[in-house]
């Protein structure tokens, strides 16, 4: 709860369509409509990007208080200004509301101006919707409907433009798509602060374009492809991929870094085709890093582990989870006191609380596998595990991993539990863990400690569970499944819950939900909040 | 890339001419490449984006925008023919076949060449990129350009930098041997009675030169001492007092105009001269720039005292090369003299001025558009509000854009002081205009005279010597190619009179209620051997051509209605194509960032008004077939049932088969 008291915002009276309302000073015209549900069609403006003012599809009537000689706004019989109209429409996404201001979002004037204004922008566009990537999240689509004529009185050849340009490694322009509202460009100049788009040729020939010696590579490059209104810039990635509307949206969060940009992913028939950017002010605004957004193939990788194995010395290759289980608590209890458990940054809130709890029971050392790389200053933090604020608040984040691997060294370790991280990260060789008596392994990928392993449990990737992680600004975010694991493989809090039952009895935990209870239960910072209360924008939390 | 020194040291010194931001220097950069390369090659955007600290992209916009700037070599000899429209009357498309024989080109291949598929089997746009045509030998190049400024003087041409007017069509081929320029040359004919000479004073007086010495002895800077001595808000108040109204086309009073400077802020303010001449009719500030140059610096000076600016540019259009250079040598020996630099004549005012070339476009005119060029971007318009320049203009600071002959009069506001200008011309039009004539009359040509002194009707029949033999009046446009035509006959109702098109007295205001405007004072007059339709055309071409495709309403209106009276007359005119016409300029009238959505829809739109007829004969032929069924989503949702077969569209005969049947 903030204590501080915001100075008073000076609020302004503005008509719009004939309804007086007030708004903050300093709201857009478009948004003070958008406010009042008059949505504006419009192609050109972003609330995160500079107003050009070029698409013209955003035109109102405006008009101001008529004034007496002495610059007195004169007062109707309602008690509200008189408001004289400026003759000709005006672009509603580059000015502020002002005081007396009247706004007409349907007056004749201005549907015979966005109507002129679709038509110009559809006479040479390609209408190739069938097969454009576009089709079903498109601004010209959705404007048609309203705005646009059923037939066509353009008798002329189309002007012909260059398609299928790849403008950089992972975006595709058809410039006869396009309706040049320079969102990419202004884009790249005032967000990503790299200039390299712009629009070559003149008039009804302007292209899109990048120069050869300077092509679109900016890590930040799909960004474009997001608030492209039309089908210009697509993601080579997704192109001719699937059909928009086949595509079921989940509201997750990014797992690459401890920023947690909020995401989407969309999945057909437990298949990821995409992830983009998902609105939030408080984390990542509207923007996200190529490399994050690309990062999920690995989730359909034939590789991933899909059934438990256990060594030959301990029974069968493939097993059964009991079976599994039980071999595990079994080798976990010949080692009491000397087990140690590398738990994963990756992990969620959920997760890191029953690593604590098994921790507890087996008296073992945990830490999890830090993680770090560069940051660029935008959205990618240098600490590339997303939960790292969570293991610390819960206790696993110890910092006893040095300690872990000498142990292991020194054979005062003899078992190991590595929970989605591979130990040889960790400092150790695939010797030293070979010497241990017992490893077991929850992994969603074959690695170097999972061929040692002697118990691997196939686990959860990010996107196939629900829970909850916390940002390095200490807001708490819940992920949810867009797509279900592939074979046997179990969410991870199952995982650990079930091999704590295997090792000492019932726990009670039914569900997630029941396990963030149990952890608010025992967590001061999160006390009072559920799973549900999270909401899909996350709550910033205050830290002991 | 080895370059050479002399070459390294004009790139130096045309950035130092632009201290608050390098990327100014682009097109200079680029023209000085050209000059020095033939052509402005790949390596040539690279190396100037680094030089510049700017992406490849950021250039690579400028050359792709100019059409001055080449991407391939042109020959040796490479000869630009104006096809706008008072040349074309004057016989620019004949010109052009008989210059292209002369020359060895192909031209009717060269044309089909434009037509052709590409690799992907799409057509090409025809006119896009600005293709040039070469000979056999690939000695002597050539292409269309749009209006050189020298209406009066039509046909005209460039040979390489050099200005060629009044080309006979038979002596076609002396275009190929050409080597001096016509751009300084005195015209003969004296001033016409009816004319009041004051900007125009020294131009085409014999013996007048445009250097400095000969301006002084016909009391040259005097003025300047005169203001100097002034404090600025005296000037600014004498030149509200003259009633000056802006010569550039929109007419905005000048002094209102610097008095929404705000002095004394964190900013400096700057001042430009816009003698980005291109107006199609307009050609008047070309004679003060080649002949009268210190006139010129005299009165920029006195603005930028006035204003509060020691930063003032010359835009000059880039098809003015030889202009540039007389600028640039007066503009040295005002510097020598003391008018010009530190503390000019003791005064301690400072004061810079740098001519900066544009390369061909005609959205340079617009302020806003000019403000951007001169930044080294693309000349795209600003939109008002926010950015009107007087507060956020050249980098974002308070910025006077004056046209030529504007910053001219200022001088001359001084010397008469403002009442004693304001004693000129009416109320509310004020001061002396030059005329531009330029078409079907006898004697075209400028003529400066008080503005609303002289009708119409006088202007043609008297100053310029009456229509060409045997031909009578059928149209004029008064004021620049976008003014819209009036037609001979027409009755103009006024509030106390009711006047004829001859007697329309050549001012603003009455100009305006006639349904027209004074614009830039360009007149383009067109007997009755004209076809309304080609004219238009014409008009349009120009237009489409040079949309900035900024904002889509220009941007694809211009081309449509181009593409439209393009095709009626080649012959496929259809019976809608008038109201379509007509529809897709009010589509674009007033919906568009700059002026320039005006100035593209009113020759349509008064065109179709004024010559519904000549359009009707055209545009006979029925549509073509709709697709069927086609429905809006109103229809589907209020009517009960729908047709299966739509209606025909137009007044076509044919009768669609329902839909089923096919």
């Amino acid at each position: 709860m903030s204590t501080e008291t915001a100075a008073p915002v000076q609020m302004i009276n503005v008509q719009i369509d004939g309804v007086w309302l007030q708004f903050p000073k300093g709201t857009r015209v478009i948004e003070a409509c958008r406010q009042a549900e008059k949505l504006i069609p419009h192609y050109c403006y972003h609330p995160k990007l500079t107003s050009p003012g070029n698409c013209r599809m955003c035109l109102v009537e405006l008009g101001s208080p008529k004034m007496t000689p002495d610059r007195k706004p004169i007062i109707g019989a309602d008690g509200k200004p008189e408001i004289g109209w400026i003759p000709r429409p005006q672009i509603s996404c580059a000015q502020d509301v002002s005081e007396g201001m009247g706004i007409r979002t349907n007056s004749p004037m201005v549907l015979e101006s966005r109507k002129g204004v679709m038509e110009f922008l559809l006479i040479n566009h390609p209408l190739d919707c069938p097969i454009c990537d576009q089709a079903g999240e498109c601004k010209l689509q959705e404007f048609s409907v309203d705005h646009g004529n059923a037939s066509s009185r353009f008798l002329e050849r189309k002007v012909k433009k260059p398609k299928s340009v790849e403008l950089g490694p992972r975006v595709t322009l058809d410039a006869e798509r396009c309706i040049l509202c320079t969102r990419c460009i202004r884009f790249m100049k005032e967000v990503a602060n790299d200039d390299v788009l712009g629009i070559v040729d003149r008039g009804t020939f302007n292209s899109i374009a990048a120069h050869p010696d300077r092509i679109l590579d900016h890590n930040y490059s799909l960004n474009t492809v997001d608030i492209c209104p039309v089908g210009a810039l697509t993601s080579s990635d997704f192109r001719f991929k699937m059909r928009v509307w086949f595509l079921k949206d989940t509201s997750t969060v990014d797992v690459n870094c401890g920023t947690g940009s909020n995401i989407t992913i969309s999945s057909r028939e437990n298949v990821i085709y995409r992830i983009t950017p998902r609105d939030n002010e408080a984390v990542n605004g509207c923007w996200l890093p190529d490399s994050h957004r690309l990062n999920f193939k690995f989730v359909s990788s034939p590789a991933r582990l899909t059934l438990p194995e256990v060594r030959p010395q301990l029974g069968g290759e493939k097993s059964s989870w009991q079976q599994a289980l039980n071999l595990a608590a079994e080798a976990l209890k010949r080692n009491a006191g000397r087990v140690a458990i590398i738990a994963s940054g990756r992990a969620t809130n959920e997760e890191l609380f029953l690593v604590k709890r098994l921790a507890t029971i087996l008296g073992a050392k945990v830490d999890i596998l830090p993680r770090t790389g560069e940051a660029d200053g935008m959205l990618i933090a240098a600490d590339r595990n997303p939960n790292t604020t969570g293991a610390k608040l819960l206790g696993v984040a110890t910092g006893q991993l040095a300690q872990i691997v000498a142990g292991v060294k020194d054979g005062s370790i003899s078992a190991l539990i590595a929970l989605g991280e591979d130990a040889t990260k960790a400092g150790l060789t695939e010797e030293d863990i070979a010497k241990l008596d017992t490893i077991i392994a929850a992994d969603i990928l074959p690695n170097k400690t999972t061929a040692k392993a002697d118990v691997v449990l196939p686990a959860a990737a990010w996107c196939e569970k629900r829970g909850s992680m916390i940002n390095l600004k200490s807001r708490l975010q819940r992920l949810n499944r867009a797509v279900v694991a592939p074979g046997s493989a179990r969410d991870d809090w199952e995982i650990l819950r079930d091999l704590i039952l295997a090792i000492n009895g019932s726990n009670g935990l039914h569900n997630i939900d029941d396990v963030f209870k149990a952890m608010a239960q025992e967590t001061p910072a999160l006390a009072g909040l559920t799973l549900s209360r999270i909401g899909d924008l996350g709550v910033d939390i205050t830290l002991p | 890339m080895e370059l050479p020194a002399d070459f390294l040291a004009k790139i130096d010194e045309a950035i130092s001419h632009y201290p608050a931001s390098k990327r100014s220097a682009s097109l200079p950069l680029l023209h000085l490449w050209q000059e020095q390369f033939g052509f402005v090659s790949d390596a040539g955007v690279s190396w100037i984006a680094a030089k510049l600290e700017l992406q490849p992209i950021n250039v690579l916009e400028l050359v792709t925008f100019y059409p001055m700037f080449r991407r391939q070599p042109a020959g040796a000899t490479h000869i630009r023919i104006c096809r706008t429209l008072s040349c074309a009357l004057g016989g620019a498309y004949e010109l052009r076949e008989r210059v292209a024989k002369a020359a060895g080109i192909d031209l009717a291949g060269f044309l089909e060449g434009q037509k052709k598929t590409t690799d992907h089997g799409h057509p090409h746009n025809p006119g896009h990129g600005n293709p040039i045509a070469i000979s056999a030998d690939g000695k002597v190049s050539m292409e269309f350009v749009e209006c050189l400024a020298s209406c009066g003087s039509a046909p005209v041409a460039m040979v390489n930098d050099n200005f060629k007017e009044n080309i006979s069509l038979e002596k076609a081929a002396d275009l190929l041997g050409v080597t001096k320029s016509d751009a300084t040359l005195p015209k003969v004919l004296p001033p016409h009675p009816r004319e009041k000479r004051v900007v125009f004073k020294n131009i085409d007086v014999a013996g007048y030169t445009p250097d400095i010495e000969c301006y002084l002895k016909h009391g040259g800077y005097a003025e300047l001492k005169k203001a100097l001595a002034m404090k600025p808000d005296e000037i600014v108040a004498e030149v509200k007092a003259s009633g000056l109204r802006g010569r550039g086309g929109a007419g905005f009073p000048c002094g209102v105009k610097w008095g929404f400077i705000k002095r004394g802020g964190p900013k400096p303010t700057y001042l430009i001269c816009n003698a980005d001449e291109s107006e199609p009719g307009t050609f008047k500030d070309r004679y003060i720039i080649h002949q009268d140059p210190h006139q010129l610096l005299e009165g920029m000076i006195i603005s930028c005292f006035a204003v509060g600016a020691n930063l003032a540019y010359i835009y000059i259009r880039g098809e003015f090369p030889e202009g540039a250079q007389i600028l640039e040598k007066a503009l040295a020996e005002a510097r020598k003299r003391g008018f010009l630099g530190k503390n000019v004549l003791g005064t301690g005012f400072d004061c810079e001025i740098y001519v900066h070339r544009g390369a061909g476009a005609y959205i340079c005119g617009e302020e806003t558009g000019l403000i951007e060029s001169l930044e080294g971007k693309r000349a795209y318009p600003r939109i008002k509000p926010p950015y009107f320049p007087a507060v956020l203009g050249l980098y974002q600071c308070p910025t006077i854009v004056n046209n030529v002959e504007t910053l001219c009069d200022v001088k001359h506001i001084i010397q008469m002081t403002g009442a004693g200008y304001a004693k000129l011309g009416k109320p509310n039009n004020t001061g002396t205009r030059i005329l531009c004539v330029s078409g079907d009359v006898k004697k075209p040509g400028y003529y400066e005279v008080e503005v609303g002194s002289i009708t119409l009707g006088e202007l043609i029949n008297e100053v310029c010597g009456g229509m060409k033999d045997g031909r009578k009046l059928k149209a004029v446009i008064p004021g620049g190619s976008s003014a819209k035509v009036l037609r001979a006959g027409e009755r103009y109702k006024l509030k106390d009179r009711e006047i004829g098109l001859e007697d329309i007295p050549m001012d603003f205001d009455t100009m305006a209620a006639c349904g027209s405007m004074a614009g830039s004072g360009g007149v383009i007059v067109m007997d009755d051997s004209r076809d309304m339709v080609w004219a238009l055309n014409n008009v349009n071409e120009f237009y489409a051509h040079e949309s900035c495709g900024q904002c889509t309403p220009c941007r694809e209106g211009a081309q449509w209605m181009r593409k439209i009276t393009d095709r009626i007359v080649a012959g496929g005119g259809t019976e809608k194509d008038p109201a379509t016409l007509k529809n897709v300029a009010d589509n674009i009238a007033g919906k568009t960032i700059c002026a320039f959505g005006e100035a593209c829809s009113w020759p349509t739109q008064s065109f179709l008004a004024k010559f519904p007829e000549e359009f009707a004969v055209k545009a006979t032929k029925p549509l073509p077939p709709p697709m069927p069924p086609e429905y809006n989503t109103t229809e589907l949702q209020q009517n009960e049932t729908i047709e299966a077969v739509p209606a025909p569209r137009g007044n076509s005969k044919e009768v669609m088969a329902p839909a089923a049947t096919r």
